[in-house]
């Protein structure tokens, strides 16, 4: 029965295209050194701003070599594109299972312990959530970028502890209701009455029931945690940053949005294509999640 | 009666402790930002604004803001009230003062997000502007949101039912910033349509921030409109009530709306959270006078008062949206009045 329910999923047609769509994602970001046209930190000043290769009236003509033209530095908007599709998905797939794993501990053991711990954490947790994320995560980002020596990576780093730290609140609620919904069901009160420890009903009485959330959570933040980059970007204190006049740069569809943001009236392609991967992503990932979500819960009726 | 008063203050009460909570931790975070207010501007800006580098000046002004205090003498000035330089006691956040911001020369917090420039309404103030914008956009989502949804839920299989839930779907997952980013290149690039600075005073050009700002909650809400509406219609009383002969429309009215408002209204709340927070983006998009346009320029330049006041009143906003539903929920759903006073959880 539950085999016959999966192999539904090969029959749904959202399903195919959010696979395709996050297969087609994760290939080209483990393939990108060997698809990359170029590097994406060459600069080359003599080909700035050139438009993408199918402009060919206007006075600076798409070259061959740069197929979706080039920004300000001369820098290859395709092979950048391709780079910063890495750097999304190694946020996506750092900063989500970290902050899952932290708001499923926090929410188990809101859930299940007993009521003053609760209450202190649950003050915590609403104090956190009477903040606006967004601007709680360029605080935090921007207190571990004084705290952390400049290299390449930790722009990187700061935004995974940053988003790690915002987003586990969510669900940590979410678990909590379910926990405390699980915790006056039949099978936990008899586990409990022949005496199995509270470690072990926890491991194998709750767990399992709470791990198709926190998956379907996972899958629903994964999208947030690329776009929360990219609005960095857009601010300017995304992964890219300044130091003594030389710059420290990630690729990243963030720095593609900061630098497009000066380009927008003549190459508005800059913005536009990091925006429709955005989408993309976003809209698979969603669909993804709603397909789980059916599931789960078809499961449990 | 009794209950209810009871019930309010304890919300109330808990939602001071909530912003007092609140307060102390942004104002740890903030001054955890290495740097200080002064450095943060570039050269050029000081000459602009007329600050001297030298260290007199600084220190001057680091008396001037309190920042020479220890941190929590700068809290309790803050929070509390302090002794300014004349020697007269002000009072501090819990009397509304807000405290003097510094990129704003020194105007307080509190005039510059809720009083307009003179001769105009409080709603030409920053906060004004905001509000009416959040309005503007939540008329959008209720007055689109519930009729799809609705519709899509009477009518279910048709063609016209499942092409809105596919579009619902892919409205739900544009984020503000992107579709906000595109309508900008559409319609200021390519249409001309959209001036780079607008007279904000013509509702017209309130139409698309509007839209931008309302496309994702109004997808989202239709949807959820849609899912709790068919839920209901598997209910056995409705069965009873077509059972009985009763015309459509009288089981719409009496059977089917009220019990979909408790649904409907927390989800409302929590569309006019993302709304709020979507502010802080959608404003700087489109140059928009709200309050939330400088607030990311008050981070970057750390303009303590600045975050601080902004926080407290985003805050406070999400505290009395999150007490109105609760109390609206148990207002128009006896069920749940009853499950609390049975000491259900």
């Amino acid at each position: 029965m539950k085999l016959l329910r999966w192999k539904r999923a090969l029959h749904n047609k959202t399903v195919w295209f959010s696979l395709i769509v996050i297969l087609t994602f994760i290939l080209i970001s483990i393939l990108t050194p060997f698809i990359a046209p170029h590097d994406p930190y060459e600069m080359s000043i003599g080909n700035s701003n050139l438009p993408p290769i199918w402009v060919q009236n206007k006075s600076p003509v798409g070259m061959q070599e740069f197929v979706l033209g080039t920004d300000q530095f001369g820098r290859d908007i395709l092979s950048r594109l391709l780079y910063g599709t890495r750097t999304a998905l190694f946020l996506a797939l750092t900063a989500v299972p970290i902050s899952a794993l932290i708001g499923m501990l926090v929410g188990l053991i809101t859930g299940y312990a007993d009521r003053q711990v609760d209450a202190v954490i649950m003050f915590f947790t609403d104090i956190v959530n009477s903040l606006p994320n967004i601007m709680f995560l360029v605080i935090l980002v921007l207190i571990f970028r004084g705290l952390l020596t400049p290299t390449w990576s930790h722009g990187l780093f700061t935004l995974v502890i940053g988003f790690a730290a915002v987003s586990w609140v969510s669900l940590a609620r979410l678990i909590r209701i379910s926990v405390l919904q699980l915790k006056s069901q039949l099978f936990v009160e008899a586990a409990v009455s022949i005496g199995v420890t509270p470690r072990r009903i926890i491991t194998h009485h709750i767990l399992p029931n709470i791990l198709h959330l926190t998956l379907v959570w996972i899958i629903n933040n994964i999208p947030v945690v690329i776009l929360l980059e990219a609005v960095l970007g857009y601010i300017g204190i995304g992964v890219t940053r300044t130091v003594d006049g030389g710059e420290f740069t990630v690729v990243s569809w963030g720095g593609m949005f900061f630098s497009g943001r000066s380009a927008l009236n003549h190459n508005p392609l800059m913005l536009i294509i990091p925006s429709l991967c955005i989408f993309l992503i976003s809209m698979s990932f969603l669909l993804m999640g709603d397909f789980l979500n059916g599931i789960t819960r078809q499961e449990q009726e | 009666m009794k209950t209810i008063f009871r019930f309010l203050l304890t919300k109330i009460l808990r939602a001071v402790a909530i912003l007092v909570g609140v307060t102390l931790i942004v104002f740890l975070l903030i001054h955890a930002i290495d740097g200080n207010p002064w450095e943060n501007f570039s050269s050029e800006q000081r000459l602009m604004m007329g600050i001297v580098t030298n260290t007199s000046v600084i220190d001057m002004l680091n008396h001037h803001f309190g920042l020479d205090l220890p941190l929590w003498r700068q809290f309790t000035r803050y929070f509390i009230g302090d002794f300014n330089e004349d020697g007269n006691l002000f009072c501090g956040a819990i009397c509304g003062n807000l405290g003097p911001s510094i990129s704003q020369h020194g105007r307080s917090v509190q005039d510059v997000i809720f009083r307009a420039p003179s001769g105009l309404t409080f709603w030409e103030s920053r906060f004004g502007y905001s509000i009416r914008l959040v309005l503007f956009s939540s008329l959008i989502v209720i007055g689109v949101g519930l009729p799809l949804g609705i519709w899509s839920a009477t009518k279910p299989g048709s063609v016209l039912s499942r092409t809105i839930s596919i579009g619902l779907t892919a409205l739900t997952s544009i984020p503000n910033f992107v579709l906000g980013l595109l309508a900008i290149i559409v319609f200021a690039s390519w249409l001309k349509i959209l001036k780079v600075i607008p007279d904000w005073n013509d509702p017209i050009n309130w139409i698309i921030p509007a839209i931008v700002l309302a496309a994702m909650p109004m997808a989202n809400f239709a949807r959820v409109t849609r899912a709790s509406l068919i839920n209901i219609l598997n209910e056995d009383y409705i069965r009873t009530a077509r059972g009985k002969g009763l015309a459509e429309t009288r089981i719409m009215l009496i059977h089917q709306i009220p019990n979909m408002l408790a649904p409907i209204i927390t989800f409302l709340g929590q569309t006019f959270m993302e709304m709020f927070t979507g502010l802080l983006i959608v404003e700087n998009l489109y140059a928009f006078p709200g309050f939330g346009r400088g607030f990311w320029e008050a981070v970057l330049k750390l303009d303590y008062p600045m975050i601080m006041g902004l926080t407290l009143i985003y805050a406070s906003g999400i505290l009395l949206i999150n007490i109105l539903t609760e109390f609206l929920c148990e207002l128009v759903d006896p069920r749940i009045r009853l499950s609390k006073q049975q000491g259900a959880p």
